[in-house]
């Protein structure tokens, strides 16, 4: 690594993103601008809101018998500005508007009453306020009280701050971190090519990986600037806040610990400029950058906005977790109940996923990727006349996603075997060939079907048939699944009571998935973004969506990992026949272990037996995939 | 005569299912100058992007100053100039040269001394410390021009030098060229305006379709082709038997727009 080339390259990236305007912008005007102006038009709202209530008479009304009644009319009336005083009223006047607030006075001489008000409303609040200091005014001192009126008392919110504040501020760094390394990765990559400046760098003797090092730490540094300023402006609009609603509020807010959390910027920098830069050297325009970061941006603040949201201990598996982990760490810290632990393996997950980012984009940015033009697209004689993008990839995948949700799993819940096959078979299967014939291919073209050869089918067979194990023993390290709803799952999936036999459950849970998901995933999915990434990212991203299909956080892992499988089988098959042989396989496993009661002595395996059964799984999988490598007949089309 | 310091050896560059160069033989010595002429999408720019390193030929091989492509002893011997004038808009050329200078392995006096030299050269003296974003096309391209020489390079290659550039512009640009050529500079450039190729170059070759088809002094090949100008002369080429027509899906030379 040359130092003095990264160093060059962190100060030359600076230097053109601090004369950028729209950084600018992003990074000093929303943090030391908005915040400011958003408090001071809220305050005058609010007091313009507070002045329009005072000018305003409370239409009130008093009902009882008491003797007291003539006297308290009198009071009132005697205020004009302040009241209007109706001859009679009801609850539902009040509850309707009609009446600010209804004063019921209890029948006899002890002067009981009960004011009546809408405590939504801020009129009746006001008219509520408005009779308790004519009540005050109405008995001098050292008078006995003719009223015992009920107050309405205002909760304080004192030492509510430190709470408060680990509710938002985690998040808020993390969202603030995230929009200042958004504009300038872009600009550093995708910019950087709109410009023409890419051809000039890249012949230049500096090596990639210093190039991409110098570019991330530019756009680390931007984005932790963005996340302290954004601090900095909303803790003096914080304090400013606090002293103007010191005589009213009492706020504890725990300015140490605040600072301590604020640390968790550094690394949320550095990872999110890593990953945004990684993708922004995949776009060839500044648009596409956008398009590119604009999901990673939303799926990075779900995890963060979950650790915000959710009470998770940042320990076990969510400490690696990235944005989520951070957000609980700047929580803990807030709170003062961080552990090193916790806040280690942060550090350590952060760190290694932004080498991993780093590497990535060191990786991309390769001219001979870059530079080179697209090639047009060149009709082959005998090839469809269309074939599937990645935009319709996406497309599909959310197609089959929202139905699902919205249509699917609503049957599935009334009736289980039948809801997953209309599920598969139509919203799948169905979705697929209507596809198809949309597009102007043929069904079989847009699946990606073809006759594999037998070594790639018995290669598939192989590794399905033993990839399980060591996906689910790993699975469960990761995210143990808890054991109740292991067991649910079993039942309805797999009924040992007979209710379902043995062929039927391999035609419901084996079979029909076999088909239906690889019909899609490994089809049209597949080939769709392989169009625009390379072989690994369009096999991982189809994965992620596979996992993300069975909604179900427990099964995201052992899906994504098995989606992974099957989608290097079908490309290197050439075939989905191959994967959903294997996807068959896998299932089909599943439900004979379960029906010969074998899965049930598998969770009490020693250690030793264990790591054998993963041993055995991985080097049968791995003879698997062997065979199946390079088996397809002939290049992609 | 010095031994050649840019050549290609049967390069042939594929993007895809399209065939952008074909087998493309050059060398060019130092004190000389090359230009590859040719039309739009004839490959020019992609022949010179292999030799840049930028692309790596598919076939054969490209080596600058004898080593090969692309690697870091290529780099530093190589000032490339690309198609777009390549310059950090928000940086001042000043700062654009430092940049470029240090990861040339210069020290902060030495490109003094060289900015020192090739600011008067280049009638840039004004325009040091204004934004590149400000400059007009013919001061980016000379600010260009001194990032691509900044470092002394053996070898300049220059992607269509004067495109764009009004008619002083362009014989500044063209004096520049010969002046390189007597520093003993091997000078490849590509350009499609064949009286400006007739004016500058010792040797020119003739792109048409990914394929070299003519290669010679502008004397020699108006002489083989019997015509008065290089444009005829080419057009005579263009034409004749044996040049591949149109192409079909596979080996189809030119590639798609040739310089993106």
């Amino acid at each position: 690594m040359n130092l003095r080339h990264v160093y060059l390259t962190l100060a030359k990236e600076l230097r053109e993103a601090l004369r950028d305007r729209r950084t600018l912008a992003i990074m000093i005007l929303l943090p030391l601008v908005i915040y400011p102006l958003l408090s001071m038009l809220a305050a005058q709202v609010a007091t313009g809101r507070d002045k329009q209530r005072d000018e305003r008479p409370s239409t009130v009304a008093i009902v009882g018998a008491a003797p007291a009644r003539a006297a308290l009319a009198a009071h009132i009336q005697s205020n004009p500005t302040i009241f209007i005083l109706l001859s009679g009223g009801t609850p539902t006047d009040v509850e309707h508007g009609r009446l600010d607030a209804l004063v019921e006075l209890a029948p006899g001489e002890d002067g009981t009453l009960t004011v009546i008000y809408d405590a939504t409303r801020d009129e009746s609040r006001t008219a509520e306020d408005r009779l308790d200091s004519i009540f005050a005014k109405s008995f001098p001192d050292g008078c006995a009280p003719r009223f015992s009126a009920q107050k309405r008392s205002v909760a304080p919110q004192a030492r509510l701050g430190g709470y408060l504040l680990s509710k938002a501020l985690p998040l808020f760094v993390v969202l603030m971190v995230l929009l200042g390394a958004f504009y300038p990765a872009i600009d550093v990559t995708a910019g950087e090519r709109e410009r023409g400046t890419l051809e000039t760098v890249l012949c230049s003797p500096i090596r990639r990986f210093d190039l991409m090092l110098g570019k991330v730490l530019a756009v680390a540094s931007l984005a932790a600037l963005t996340g302290v300023l954004n601090l900095a402006s909303m803790a003096v609009t914080l304090m400013q806040i606090l002293r103007l609603a010191a005589q009213n509020v009492v706020v504890d807010i725990p300015w140490g610990h605040a600072l301590l959390s604020s640390l968790v910027i550094f690394p949320a920098a550095l990872l999110f400029a890593a990953v945004f830069v990684a993708l922004g050297a995949t776009a060839r325009t500044f648009k596409e950058a956008q398009t590119l970061l604009m999901p990673v941006y939303f799926l990075t603040v779900a995890p963060a906005m979950a650790g915000a949201i959710g009470e998770y201990p940042l320990r076990g598996i969510v400490a690696w977790i990235p944005g989520m982990n951070i957000t609980l760490l700047a929580r803990d810290l807030l709170v003062g109940r961080a552990t090193w632990s916790g806040g280690l393996a942060t550090l350590a997950s952060t760190l290694l996923l932004s080498a991993a980012a780093l590497a990535a984009a060191a990786h991309i940015y390769d001219s001979e990727r870059l530079v080179a033009p697209t090639p047009r697209r060149q009709r082959v004689p005998g090839a469809p006349a269309r074939t599937t993008s990645a935009g319709d990839a996406l497309v599909l995948f959310a197609l089959a996603f929202l139905l699902l949700y919205f249509v699917f799993l609503p049957l599935e819940q009334r009736h289980l075997a039948s809801g997953l096959l209309i599920a598969e078979w139509l919203g799948l299967f169905g979705l697929v060939w209507l596809f198809a014939r949309t597009s102007g291919q043929t069904f079989k073209n847009a699946m990606g079907f073809s006759r594999p050869r037998p070594r790639a089918m018995l290669g598939a067979a192989l590794a399905g048939c033993s990839a399980w194990a060591a996906v689910a023993i790993f699975s469960e390290w990761v995210l143990p699944v808890p054991k109740q709803l292991l067991e649910e799952l079993r039942k309805s999936l797999i009924p040992l009571d007979g209710t379902r036999g043995f062929v039927a459950t391999l035609l419901l849970v084996a079979v029909t998935p076999a088909i239906c998901e690889e019909c899609l995933f490994r089809g049209p999915i597949l080939r769709g973004l392989r169009t625009r990434f390379d072989s690994v990212a369009a096999v991982v991203i189809t994965a992620v969506l596979f996992g993300l299909f069975h909604m179900d956080v427990y099964r995201l892992i052992p899906t994504a990992l098995l989606g992974i499988m099957l989608g290097f089988i079908a490309l290197e098959s050439g075939s989905i026949a191959a994967s959903m042989v294997a996807h068959f396989c896998n299932n089909a496993m599943l439900v004979a272990l379960a029906s010969l009661g074998l899965d049930r002595p598998m969770e009490t395996l020693s250690q030793r037996a264990l790591t054998l059964l993963v041993l055995a799984s991985l080097v049968l999988t791995a003879t698997g995939l062997a065979l199946v490598r390079g088996a397809r007949h002939r290049p992609e089309v | 005569m010095p031994g050649p310091l840019a050549v290609l050896d049967s390069a042939s560059k594929s993007f895809g299912d399209v065939l952008a160069v074909v087998e493309l033989s050059l060398s060019v010595p130092g004190g000389e100058i090359y230009g590859l002429l040719g039309p739009n999408g004839a490959g020019k720019t992609t022949a010179l992007r292999m030799l840049a390193g930028l692309l790596a030929p598919s076939l054969g091989s490209a080596r600058v100053a004898g080593h090969d492509a692309g690697t870091s002893s290529a780099k530093q011997r190589l000032g490339y100039l690309s198609g777009s004038t390549g310059l950090f808009g928000r940086l001042t050329p000043r700062e654009v040269l430092d940049y470029f200078g240090q990861i040339h392995g210069l020290s902060r006096r030495a490109i003094g001394q060289r900015v020192a030299v090739l600011a008067p050269a280049l009638a840039l003296d004004g325009v040091l410390g204004r934004r590149c974003e400000a400059l007009s096309t013919g001061e980016r391209q000379r600010v260009s021009i001194a990032r691509a020489v900044l470092h002394d390079p053996s070898v300049l290659i220059l992607d269509e030098p004067t495109s764009g550039l009004d008619v002083l512009a362009s014989r500044f640009m063209r004096d520049f060229i010969c002046a390189e050529r007597a520093r003993g500079k091997a000078v490849l450039f590509s350009t499609h305006y064949l009286a400006e190729a007739e004016l500058l170059c010792d040797r020119i070759g003739f792109l048409h379709r990914g394929r070299l088809i003519a290669e010679g002094s502008p004397t020699d090949i108006r002489a083989q082709t019997g015509k008065a100008s290089l444009e005829e002369a080419f057009l005579a080429l263009a034409e004749e038997p044996g040049i591949p027509g149109e192409p079909g899906v596979l080996g189809h030379p030119g590639g798609p727009g040739g310089a993106p």
